[in-house]
Parts: structure tokens; C-alpha cells; sequence
């Protein structure tokens, strides 16, 4: 085995020595340049190699040798077995035809649970992520962190070659360094081996850590993770006395009270359980479900609530356990009680098993368990929760990043291997990984950046995206998704699977890895079996059955809360643009404006109007914020909404060394976070008498009482529309399609994914954190948020505003040069080469969707590598306004499709990329000429009604008034 | 001809014809030259980089080039309708004033001319606004107010440059007769016309030169009206007001006036024409921009009750203007342009070369923060509240204004040095009258 092993390191040795530069062909140059080209061409048409100038037509000639070799050596390169992508066998299948993009299953991680996503590739290059519809944590959706992956892919800071202490090695150099030290550990069964990974539910990962465990029995394993579960681990372990995960099933609850957290966007089920709700929400036969929220700050899940009951989160538990003891089950806590406990307990016991309670990650792990008992009291489990076995689970004794430290520091570490994760830079404030890590004579980091771990390591190796390289990821329900590379891969680098695969002496195939953990669980009929997978995304039926549980206990034994103390309770939560920083790099995410904040390009401490007037504050403000002796100083935002005495900081930002995006944008909440108290800690703030300036893409947050937002008491109450106005110009008519778009406010939750699929999709450039300062940001679609009511618990509305595509457009009048035009399928269409850049037609706009191209973005740092752009849309030149197209090139697309297949276009065929990446199906496409499409049927709702509808502009994208039965109708 | 008209046309005359100019003139020339400079710089930079470098924002689409592009227009009509009323009323005053009237009329459409083409996103293809018979067939939108305007600013050009040089001719040929160097006499000559001073001559030059005056007329208010309209016809709940063209046109004659009250005070000053721009057309002319400012009054007040009338959308963002982030601009402009103007009611004030500089700087100030207000304040309130904004200017739209300023300058100092400020035709005709009578 361990000759094997030895043996098999020279051939990776010989592999990697290869690759040193992409294997993936981006310039007719690079192509030239292969020594086999050049001997094609110079045996086919040798004056062009003697040509000293070239002319036009020997330029063209050789452009199409070598787009013709360029296709030969995509698909008959050496060592194209490995890592080998799906597009270079479907360029042998029938049907494949060059410039159709080919859609690629796979699956992404947040946090350790996979995603499953299809994934556009145009000639190899993926440029477009869609939700896998048959997965079930997607269902077709996808959040921000999936669409933005493209733009992860294509980084051009991603790290190239191994570093050994700053300085680049060849991949021989690395293997020479590493086998030695291998064979070392090997014979020393792993003594003073510590290995630190993140959270993973790859069964193939978890198999070779298993294996890699039987090789070196000595090594510790540490897991690590700054979004953690801890406390909802202690409390499964308490209440049902040991690990289970817990699934939720919104599809049958009538009553729905989160606790913390947040249900739409920060659980690994998140999009499921938005589109279970909302689909809860459309069953006509059942009333309408309740949803409360109980949290601390504004989350998109109190957004969509009912109710939402602000409270600090040294209250929280007083409250959860007042619920727990109206419903009998547990003891009533000592104190005056919230006066919403009663009410909130009935509204559970009413519901009883249709009822549910859930708890968030940062929520103490007593909370946790009061929950357990409730949702045990009221006949939760079975019906709205499902217990299965952890979908994370590490096999045998894992140990802590402090455990690390604390090994570290008592010199039992000789080697540290880092696979993946940036812990240097999320490591809680009282771990000093950095310094740590350098008292220990070798380090290793895997990782896709030259990040802060990457230079705290003696050496790092690059880390393949997870477009690139082969593995497999469970579900938060644990389906398991199968992960594919979807291009060739861009830079060299090795997958953490491939990494403990050499470590565990196996092969370097990152698909044979992943093929040998399903061919022992599959046993015969694998080859069908692994290419039906492979299609689908998911392997059917691999979902974790439901396991008994039985609520034991609810308490669990947890040292005492810190803030009981004075001072302002303090909460950590993951950055909804960069979630624990792994994104900060990412220019779409850093300019995607919060959703709540609308902030861009950095976080705030956020606090509630009561703490603001407090401590005299306004947004934008400095403060310093101390926490157990340590100080940051971050710019506050006030956020209706935000519980008093308390103070949210959003992890992932001040970032050293995330790259050229990300370095030094916001503050590190990182430094104030102990590993003690890693959600809710106790801090004291003052005011620095600085400001920090807040970029935010929306500055005014009230409806100053304009029907902009409607809002209704039930499905069938009719909102009030405009009267239609005549007008001074004739009706166009349309023969065919006439496109238009509904909006349901109801569903809407606000989650961004649209505006940044919208990104993805129509090559919208980010622009940096200054020109957004001015007011430039280029999104084609935006999401309004407004705030009604009391500023202390306001009523919170969504309303994404694309392009109106006005039937009496005010932008066609106005343009001189007659450079947006109405098209004969009605839609108001931008002729980028006739704008000469008046702006007025932005002027006339009364829903100011119109973006201009005020300078040269396409041309700027922060710029998208050409690769990520997709080929179907013209990129905008300087001096050009642009908007929302109604993806005219997707219905382009599919009018081709049809008119390929003699048949006229179905409805539905047409999805826009908002409306794909939507989680609650909010955003419905078609044609309104079509009385039977979905979009006429909405638009036929009495709830239909269109912005602004007064001033006859007679919009084609109309909005479905909320739903809010407590309230008139408005 | 007698002695006397002799002497007056030799003092006007003299002034093109000196072969020496003062310190002041050169320091003043040098001082708008070096803006003429920043003009060059900001033109290329903004050429080159893009608008972007101007402050200007989604909503704030149009900032300082609208605003400066506006008041220069007013400037211009002003100065011009005042010229053409004069000439066709063969107003007394005329032959003080009517020359440099038509001179500030042309060179502000200059300098206001600069703005529409240099505030496109892609200024190279201004043209495509003009009919031509393009390979795709594609032709200007004839409803856009910006395609009206591209015809209100070449027609006012044209007419204002007309009006200018038409009155100019039989001086030129005064001043070809006089030069005392043969390149100097070539020149005069080559615009002069091949004038003789016929009967014949003479007959025609007044009927052309009422034609252009009259075609000037409807101009102003057409012009001003345009540039209005841009505003009005958007669906921006201020702008979208029937009075937004009576409220250019008026408040930009005051402003016309004013600048021409200012310039012929320098002038009289500067050149020590005293004895030709008298202190009688003074005083008239300040009668003037008295009664002008009073009109812009009470167009202020009209807006005001305007938008107490208006809907709830409009009225709100009217009186946002009057009371929000902007209202500075606002109360500036009632200050400088009405307030302050009042001045003139007192005869000392008007018959005061301070005063007059002073009030007629100050209604030019105070419309161009009543322009501010309009177009950026203006647009602040909009319909939805999720993209209310502000914006501020940056220094190379405040460049920009300085430029045009300095290019306006340095025009009207070539102007009065070489060629003849006061109507030298005009003056010895009215002499001659007076004498006859």
C-alpha cells in the first residue's frame, strides 16, 4: 500500500509538471503558438508563416485553421481524461451544435451543503448558473452565491502556482518537497499531523478522510467553520441525545414563528423552505399560513412575517421558554412575561402538528432546546419538522479549531495541512492562528486565493473551483448532488478531494475518486446508474430518511449567557452579499445592495432607531465597539426594525488579503468575535466622533403614502387601478407575442437573486464602490425596499422595478435619434449603436430603470474577465444608456428553437433570468396576447394593478398587490 | 456730413483702429484667456473620459451642461429680443445699446451652443440628430423636444449671428474706409460687403436688417420655449407644468437685460463712451430690468400658486424645491433676481455705474441658481421614493461654467476692440435728425 502510494506520486509529480499553464485556449495567440499548429500551418500554408505583415486575408485564413485545430485540441488534448468536462464528449454527441451553449448538472457548496445548479457553458466557458430544478435544496432557483459563482470562477486573483513562503513553485518543486514529508507521516502513522477542514457533507470527501484516518491513526482532525452549528449540535445532542438534523416541511405548516436566524436566507435549505412557503401561501384550499418572526435584527424572513416581535437576544429565551411554559412544555421563566407570548402560544397550539418553530444558528443552544420541547409539545415532528441523521457528519473523533490552537501552543504540531476555508482570517479574535500557524514547522494550505491562511502557511497550494473539479455534496434533506466539472479547468490546481486522495494514496482522478465512493455504494448497474446522476444532477432516491427522534430533555447544560451583563448585546451574523468572506473578492456580490440596508461595498454595525437616539447617531457615523477588551471601529446604520440594546455586525468583511475587490472594504467583525461567545456576545459602544461613509443604493425608505406597494387583505379583495387615459397616440397592434411580465409582491422576499442573475445574465458592469457613491450602479433590475410604520417594528415591502416595457413608453418620445423603439412583440428595445447619450429618455422615465454608461465600465478593474460575459448580449459601450431587455435575446433564442421545430412558441418557454433565479416563483414571463398564459392569467388577478398607473404609461411588467389579511384594503 | 458727426464716428471708429491697447485690456483678455484654456481642458477631458466626470447621477441625468446650456440660451434671448425690439421700433435707445446687444445675443448662443453637444454620451455623433439621408434610413425623432431643440438652437444661431452682422455692415465699410493699413482695409472690405453707401445701399440695409429683426421676434419665444419644453413635456412631476415656457421666457429676458445693462455700464465706463451711451439710456435701460424683474415676480408667485393647485405628486415636489436639500438655490434666485433688483425703483441706483453693475450681475446670478433650482431641484421628488437622490457638481462641470464665462469674455474684448460697439451709422443718423428738426 504504501509502495503504491509512493509510486503513484511520481506519476502526479510528472502530471502536474504539465500543467503549468491554463489548459484551456483563451487567444488565437496562445493557440498559434502550440508547436503543433505551427507545424499545421506551416505545412498548409507556408507563406503565411513567412508573411512578415499580415494581411486581412491571410489573417482570416488563419483564424480559421486555427478555430478548426482549436476544436480538435479541446477534444483530443493530451491528459484530457482527467478533469475531462462534459462539453468535449457532447461536442461528440449528435445534436451538439457549435455557439449552443451546453448545460452542465452540478452542485455548489455554502457552508458544506451542495446546491444544485445547471450550469450554462458557451464553447467550454461557463457563463450562466441556473438552479437545478429536479434538486431539492434549488427547485430551479438559485441564491446570490450560486449566481455570482461564475465571477468566482473566473477571479483573476485566483492563486496560479504553489507558494512556499511567498515565493511560486513549479508543481515538481512541490511534489519533491511533499513526498518525503508523506512517507515521513506514513511511517510515523501520523504523529503530530493536524488537519483543519471545513464542514463538508461530500460522501466522497468523508470517504477519504475515513481512509486518509486508517493512514496516519495518529493525526487529529479539526473541523472548522465561522458560520457554524454549534449550538444546534449541543442542543440535538441534548434533547435527543445524539447529532440529527433537522428538516423543515413549510408545505404543511399553518403556523410558522422563526426564532433568530434567518428561515429565507442563511439556513442550508433556504431557497426550498421560501418556495415551500410561498407555495404554502398559493394553496387555495387552506387559509392563509401565519409566519412570526422573534429575532434581533431585520431578516428577510421578518420582512415576510405576519408579526414580527423585536427582541434583544438576551430576551429571546425569557421569551421562547414563556411560549414553552403556556404550552406545557416546560417551566414559566421568572418574570414579567412579553405580552405577545399568549398570543403566540395559542397561535401554536391552534396549529398544534401544523405548527413550527425554528430556532437560528446564532440562537443559544437553550433556546435550541426550548424549541425542540415545543415543536415536541405541539406534534411538530413528523408532520412540519423531519429528524434524519447529520448531513455533515464527520466520521470519528473531530476536534475544534481551539483544540488546534491549544495543541499548537503545547507543541504537539509538527504538521498542519489546511484543506480549504480561510481560518487565519475567520479564526474568532482570541485564537491567533496567524502567528500560531508559523510555530509550526510545516504548513500546508489548500485554497482557491493567496489569502490570509495562504500567507500565514509555509506553503500553498492552489485550490480547484468547484466548476472545475469532480466531487459530490449532500443537501440540507441530504440528496446528494454530484459535482462535475463544467469547464477545462482554468488554472492548475488540485480539489481537496484529490488532495486527501494523495495523501490517502490514492490516484489523482478526481472523477474515479468520486466514482469509486459510488461504485461500493451501488454496487452493479453503476454506469447507468452514475450517467443518469450526472444528467440529472442528483442521485434519486439519495435523500436521508427520516430517523425517530424523541425529545428527552430540553435543557440543556450551557454556561450562562454573557449578556447578562450591562452593556449592548452584540450579534454576529453572515454577510448576506459575502456571506463569512469566502465571496469578498467577488465584484457582483460586494455591489449588490443588501437587502435590507441596501448597503453596497461594505457592512455596518447595524442598530435600531432607539440605540441611535441613545447614542446620538445617524447612519454613517463611526463607533467603537468593544467586546471583552478588544475594539473595532465600524460606521452604524440605522435599521428600522433592529431590536433595542443591541448591535448586529455582519461577518466577511476588512479582508487583507482577498484580492484586488476585496482588500480593505468594510471592518472585521472577526476581531471582536471570541470563540466563547461566537453569535451573541456583550460589548459596549461610543461614539468615535468620525463619520465612515455608507454607500447605500437607496437613500429615501418611507412610501411618503403613495400606492406604490399595494396591499390587500386576501386573494380576492381587487386593488384600485388607474382609470385608462386616452392618449394622443395610436394603439400599436400586435399580430404574434406581445411579451409582459407580473410581479407577486406576495411572494416577493426579497433575496436579490434576480438582480445579480440579471448581472449574470446581461453582462451589467460593476462599477466600484465610487461611482455607486454617485449614484451609478448599473443594475438593470432593483429591488425597492420600504419601510411603513413604526420605525421601531416597521412593516418592511420588496418590489423589484425592471424595465416597465410602457405600451405609451415617455422614453420613445423623448429620445432624438430614435434610439429605443417599441418592437413589434411590444417590447420597448435599446438600440445601443444609435444612442448617442442624451439621457433623456432616463429623464422621462418615471420608474428611473435606465442605467447609463456614465464612463467607461467595461474597461475598469472591475471589469469581468471577457469569458465570464455572455456572447448572446453586446456589451455596452461608454456613452450609452442601457436597460432591462426582457432577456430579448432568451426569447430570440427560443422563437429560433421553435421556428427550428415548425411550431409556434409555448408559454413558459421563455424564462427571463430574474424570473429562472426567483426562489418563490415571484416573477412570472410570457405573453399577454396568449389568454391562456400564466402571465395573462396573473395580470387577470384582481390583485394586478400597475405602478404609477396614473400616468398612463400603460406599463407591460404590472405587480400583484401583498397580501396581508390583518390589513384593510389598500 | 458734418464736423460733429465726424467726431462721433471718429471716437467709435477710433477705438478698432488704435493700434495700442491698454493694460486693462490685456489683463482682462489674458484673464478670460486662461479660462478660454480651462474650457479647452474640460472640453477634451469630458470628451475623452466621458460625462462621467461631471457629477451627474441616475436620477440627476442632466446637471451643470442643462443648467449653463439654459441660462446662456436666456442670455442670449434676452439680449436679442431687446435688440430686435429696438430696431424695429427704431427706439432711441438703440443706437446706445443695439450693437453690443447682438454681440452678448451671439456670443452667448456661442457659448451656449457648446453644451448640447458636449453633454451627449457620445458627443462625435451629435449629427445624428440632423436629417441627413442616412444608409440605414434612420431619421430623427420629430417628437423629441431634443430634436426641436437642435432646430431652435442652429435657427437662433443663425438669426442672432444674422442680426449682428447685418446692423454691422455700413460700419465695417466706415472702418475700411478708415484704416491706415492696406491688410486692415482688405479685411474690413472683404465683410463690408462691397458697401458704397448708396440710397440703394442704404434702402436695402434697413429692410434687411427689420427682416432679421422681425424674424427674431417669434424666435425668443420659440427658443426659450423649447429649452423649456425639454423640461415640461418630461412626466417629472415639477417640470411638467403648461407655465414652465412663459417662466423661461420672462425670467430669461430679465436675465438677457440685465446682462446687457451690465456690459453697456463696463463698456461706458471702459471705453468712455459717455457722451454716446448717455446716462439717459441708462436709466432707461434700467427701467427696464426693472420692469422685467417684476414680471419674473410674478411668475415666482404663479408657481407658487401653480403647485397649490397641482396634485399631491407635484405640489409635494414643488415645494420640496422651495423647502428640501435645494431650497438654497431657490431663495438665492429671489434674492438675486428679484429682490435685489428693486434697487432700481431709486433714480440715484439707476444713474449709478456700481449699482447697475451691481443689479445686473446679480439677476444673471440669480437666474442661474433659478435654472439650478429648476433642473436639479426640480427632479429631486420624483414619483418614487426609492430613488430620490442629490447631486452635487464637480469641478470639472464648475470648469466647465468658468470656461464658457471666459470664452464670453474674451469674445465681447476682441468684439469692442475690433469693431465698433456703438452703431456708428445710427449715432450720426440721429444727429443728423436732431439737427434737422
Amino acid at each position: 500500500m504504501r509502495e503504491e502510494a509512493l509510486l503513484d506520486l511520481d506519476a502526479v509529480k510528472a502530471r502536474l509538471a504539465k500543467e503549468e499553464g491554463p489548459r484551456l485556449w483563451r487567444s488565437l495567440e496562445e493557440l498559434a503558438d502550440l508547436p503543433e499548429i505551427r507545424r499545421y500551418v506551416e505545412a498548409e500554408f507556408p507563406d503565411i508563416v513567412q508573411a512578415s505583415s499580415v494581411d486581412r486575408r491571410t489573417l482570416l485564413r488563419l483564424m480559421g485553421a486555427s478555430f478548426a485545430l482549436g476544436g480538435l485540441a479541446a477534444c483530443n488534448g493530451s491528459g484530457a481524461e482527467r478533469n475531462a468536462p462534459l462539453l468535449s464528449q457532447s461536442r461528440n454527441m449528435p445534436g451538439y451544435t457549435p455557439g449552443v451553449p451546453v448545460t452542465i448538472a452540478t452542485s455548489l457548496p455554502l457552508n458544506g451543503y451542495g446546491r444544485g445548479v445547471l450550469v450554462k457553458a458557451q464553447e467550454g466557458r461557463p457563463i450562466k448558473i441556473e438552479g437545478n430544478p429536479l434538486h431539492p435544496a434549488s427547485l430551479g432557483a438559485t441564491d446570490v452565491f450560486a449566481q455570482a459563482e461564475i465571477l468566482s470562477l473566473y477571479d483573476p486573483d485566483r492563486s496560479e502556482t504553489p507558494l512556499q513562503n511567498g515565493s511560486s513553485r513549479t508543481w515538481e518543486e512541490l511534489t519533491n518537497f511533499i513526498r518525503p514529508v508523506r512517507n515521513e507521516l506514513v511511517v510515523g502513522e501520523g504523529r503530530g499531523l493536524h488537519i483543519l477542514v471545513p464542514p463538508t457533507s461530500s460522501p466522497t470527501l468523508l470517504r477519504l478522510m475515513a481512509q486518509a484516518r486508517q493512514l496516519f491513526p495518529l493525526a487529529q482532525w479539526h473541523v472548522f467553520s465561522p458560520v457554524d452549528d454549534d449550538n444546534r449540535r449541543a442542543a440535538a445532542r441534548a434533547a435527543f441525545g445524539r447529532d440529527l438534523d433537522l428538516v423543515y416541511d413549510l408545505t404543511q405548516a399553518d403556523v410558522v414563528v422563526t426564532v433568530g436566524g434567518d428561515l429565507f436566507a442563511e439556513e442550508a435549505g433556504h431557497l426550498r423552505y421560501a418556495a415551500d412557503y410561498q407555495a404554502r401561501r398559493r394553496m387555495q384550499d387552506r387559509a392563509l399560513p401565519r409566519l412570526l418572526a422573534v429575532e434581533t435584527r431585520s431578516s428577510l424572513v421578518g420582512a415576510r412575517a405576519d408579526e414580527r416581535i423585536p427582541l434583544r437576544p438576551r430576551d429571546i429565551e425569557a421569551f421562547v421558554q414563556g411560549v414553552a411554559a403556556a404550552l406545557g412544555a416546560g417551566p414559566a421563566p421568572a418574570g414579567a412575561q412579553h405580552p405577545s407570548v399568549a398570543k403566540l402560544a395559542d397561535d401554536l397550539r391552534r396549529a398544534g402538528s401544523r405548527g413550527l418553530m425554528v430556532a437560528g444558528r446564532e440562537q443559544p443552544a437553550r433556546v435550541h432546546g426550548l424549541v425542540h420541547a415545543i415543536n415536541a409539545q405541539i406534534g411538530a415532528f413528523g408532520t412540519t419538522i423531519r429528524t434524519i441523521e447529520p448531513v455533515r457528519s464527520m466520521v470519528g473523533d473531530t476536534r475544534t479549531l481551539a483544540d488546534l490552537a491549544q495543541a499548537i501552543e503545547a507543541g504537539e504540531v509538527s504538521r498542519v495541512l489546511v484543506l480549504g476555508g480561510n481560518p487565519v482570517y475567520a479564526a474568532p479574535a482570541d485564537i491567533d492562528l496567524a502567528s500560531l500557524i508559523q510555530r509550526v514547522p510545516l504548513s500546508l494550505h489548500l485554497g482557491q486565493h493567496r489569502d490570509e491562511t495562504a500567507t500565514a502557511c509555509h506553503w500553498h497550494v492552489p485550490e480547484a473551483h468547484p466548476l472545475e473539479s469532480w466531487g459530490d455534496l449532500r443537501a440540507f434533506d441530504g440528496t446528494v448532488g454530484l459535482r462535475q466539472p463544467a469547464t477545462v479547468p482554468l488554472r492548475p490546481g488540485l480539489s481537496a478531494e484529490e488532495f486527501l486522495g494523495l495523501m490517502a494514496g490514492q490516484n489523482l482522478d478526481g472523477r474515479a475518486l468520486v466514482q469509486a465512493t459510488w461504485r461500493e455504494a451501488w454496487g452493479d448497474g453503476f454506469d447507468e446508474r452514475w450517467t443518469r446522476s450526472l444528467e440529472d444532477g442528483v442521485i434519486e432516491g439519495s435523500a436521508l430518511p427520516a430517523v425517530a427522534a424523541e425529545v428527552r430533555s430540553a435543557l440543556v447544560d450551557e454556561p450562562a449567557d454573557p449578556t447578562r451583563s450591562a452593556g449592548i448585546d452584540v450579534v454576529f451574523a453572515p454577510d448576506p452579499s459575502v456571506w463569512d468572506g469566502s465571496y469578498a473578492n467577488n465584484g457582483w456580490l460586494q455591489e449588490l445592495p443588501k437587502p435590507l440596508t441596501k448597503q453596497v461595498w461594505g457592512n455596518a454595525a447595524l442598530i435600531g432607531p432607539e440605540t441611535a437616539s441613545v447614542f446620538g447617531l445617524t447612519s454613517g457615523d463611526a463607533i467603537d465597539l468593544a467586546v471583552e477588551g478588544r475594539v473595532i471601529r465600524a460606521p452604524v446604520w440605522v435599521m428600522p426594525g433592529h431590536a433595542p440594546g443591541s448591535v448586529t455586525l455582519t461577518l466577511g468583511y476588512g479582508r487583507r488579503q482577498a484580492g484586488r475587490i476585496g482588500n480593505g472594504i468594510g471592518f472585521d467583525a472577526y476581531a471582536v468575535r471570541s470563540s466563547r461567545w461566537p453569535w451573541i456576545a456583550s460589548g459596549e459602544i461610543r461614539k468615535a466622533g468620525e463619520r465612515i461613509p455608507v454607500i447605500s443604493t437607496q437613500q429615501h425608505h418611507s412610501l411618503q403614502g403613495r400606492d406604490i406597494v399595494r396591499v390587500v387583505a386576501s386573494d380576492k379583495d381587487a386593488v384600485e387601478t388607474a382609470m385608462e387615459q386616452p392618449s394622443l397616440y395610436p394603439d400599436w397592434s400586435y399580430e404574434g407575442h406581445a411579451w409582459g411580465m407580473a410581479i407577486d409582491l406576495d411572494a416577493c422576499i426579497g433575496c436579490n437573486a434576480c438582480v445579480i442573475a440579471c448581472q449574470a445574465e446581461n453582462n451589467i458592469a460593476v462599477v466600484g464602490p465610487e461611482e455607486v457613491a454617485r449614484g451609478r450602479e448599473m443594475h438593470w433590475l432593483r429591488v425597492d425596499r420600504y419601510h411603513g410604520g413604526d420605525p421601531a417594528n416597521p412593516d418592511t415591502y420588496f418590489q423589484p422595478v425592471p424595465c416597465m416595457h410602457c405600451e405609451k413608453a415617455p422614453c420613445e418620445v423623448v429620445c432624438p435619434v430614435n434610439a429605443t423603439v417599441h418592437s413589434a412583440e411590444g417590447l420597448n428595445d435599446m438600440v445601443y449603436n444609435r444612442c448617442i447619450g442624451t439621457r433623456t429618455c432616463s429623464n422621462n422615465c418615471p420608474y428611473k430603470v435606465r442605467r447609463f454608461n456614465f464612463l467607461d465600465y467595461q474597461g475598469t478593474d472591475y471589469t469581468a474577465s471577457p469569458d465570464a460575459m455572455n456572447p448572446q448580449v453586446t456589451v455596452r459601450d461608454r456613452g450609452v444608456m442601457e436597460k432591462c431587455t426582457y432577456c430579448v435575446q432568451r426569447i430570440g433564442a427560443a422563437r429560433a428553437d421553435a421556428r427550428i421545430e415548425d411550431r409556434s412558441l409555448r408559454d413558459g418557454e421563455v424564462a427571463t433570468a430574474c424570473q429562472q433565479a426567483c426562489p418563490t416563483q415571484a416573477i412570472v414571463f410570457g405573453d399577454v396576447n396568449d389568454p391562456d398564459s400564466a402571465v395573462s392569467r396573473l395580470k387577470g388577478s384582481p390583485r394586478n394593478y400597475a405602478l404609477l398607473g396614473t400616468l398612463n404609461t400603460r406599463p407591460r411588467t404590472t405587480y400583484l398587490a401583498r397580501i396581508e389579511p390583518s390589513s384593510e384594503n389598500g | 456730413m458734418t464736423s460733429e458727426a465726424q467726431a462721433v464716428t471718429r471716437t467709435v471708429a477710433e477705438v478698432p483702429l488704435a493700434r495700442r491697447f491698454g493694460v486693462i485690456w490685456w489683463g482682462a483678455l489674458l484673464a478670460s484667456g486662461a479660462l478660454v484654456l480651462l474650457l479647452g481642458y474640460t472640453l477634451v477631458s469630458v470628451t475623452l473620459i466621458g460625462v462621467g466626470v461631471w457629477g451627474i447621477n441616475i436620477p440627476f441625468v442632466w446637471g451643470f451642461d442643462l443648467i449653463n446650456y439654459a441660462w446662456w440660451i436666456g442670455i442670449a434671448n434676452g439680449a436679442s429680443l431687446f435688440a430686435a425690439i429696438l430696431v424695429l421700433r427704431r427706439h432711441d435707445l438703440r443706437t446706445a445699446v443695439n450693437r453690443f446687444a447682438e454681440g452678448v445675443a451671439f456670443f452667448a448662443v456661442i457659448c451656449a451652443g457648446i453644451f448640447p453637444i458636449i453633454h451627449l454620451g457620445r458627443p462625435w455623433l451629435f449629427y445624428w440628430v440632423f436629417p441627413y439621408p442616412a444608409t440605414f434610413q434612420v431619421w430623427p425623432q420629430f417628437r423629441s423636444t431634443l430634436t426641436w431643440d437642435f432646430w431652435a438652437i442652429s435657427t437662433h444661431a443663425i438669426v442672432t449671428s444674422l442680426l449682428w452682422y447685418v446692423g454691422l455692415i455700413p460700419d465695417l465699410a466706415t472702418l475700411r474706409d478708415r484704416a491706415r493699413n492696406r491688410t486692415v482695409k482688405r479685411l474690413y472690405g472683404v465683410f463690408a460687403l462691397g458697401w458704397r453707401g448708396s440710397v440703394r445701399d442704404w434702402a436695402y440695409h434697413q429692410r434687411a436688417y427689420r427682416l432679421v429683426a422681425i424674424l427674431v421676434l417669434p424666435l425668443i419665444l420659440i427658443m426659450q420655449s423649447t429649452v423649456a419644453f425639454e423640461f415640461a413635456v418630461t412626466l417629472v412631476p415639477d417640470w411638467h407644468e403648461t407655465r414652465q415656457p412663459l417662466h423661461f421666457v420672462a425670467t430669461g429676458l430679465a436675465q438677457g437685460l440685465s446682462i446687457v445693462l451690465l456690459v453697456a455700464v463696463l463698456l461706458r465706463w471702459g471705453l468712455r463712451l459717455g457722451s454716446y451711451i448717455d446716462e439717459g439710456d441708462i436709466d432707461l435701460l434700467g427701467r427696464l430690468v426693472l420692469a422685467s424683474a417684476l414680471v419674473s415676480a410674478y411668475l415666482y408667485v404663479d408657481e407658487i400658486v401653480a403647485a397649490l393647485l397641482a396634485d399631491g405628486i407635484a405640489q409635494e415636489a414643488t415645494f420640496n424645491r422651495l423647502t428640501g436639500d435645494y431650497a438654497g438655490l431657490y431663495w438665492t434666485a429671489i434674492v438675486y433676481s428679484i429682490l435685489i433688483p428693486q434697487l432700481l425703483w431709486l433714480k440715484a441706483a439707476r444713474r449709478s455705474t456700481v449699482a447697475c453693475i451691481f443689479v445686473g450681475f446679480s439677476i444673471g446670478v440669480g437666474i442661474w441658481f433659478d435654472r439650478f433650482s429648476i433642473i436639479v431641484g426640480g427632479l429631486q421628488t420624483d414619483y418614487l421614493p426609492s430613488i430620490w437622490r442629490t447631486y452635487s457638481p464637480t469641478l470639472a462641470e464648475t470648469g466647465l461654467f468658468l470656461g464658457t464665462i471666459g470664452l464670453f469674455a474674451a469674445l465681447l474684448l476682441l468684439f469692442v476692440r475690433f469693431l465698433p460697439v456703438v452703431s456708428m451709422f445710427e449715432t450720426r443718423h440721429d444727429e443728423h435728425e436732431e439737427k434737422s428738426s
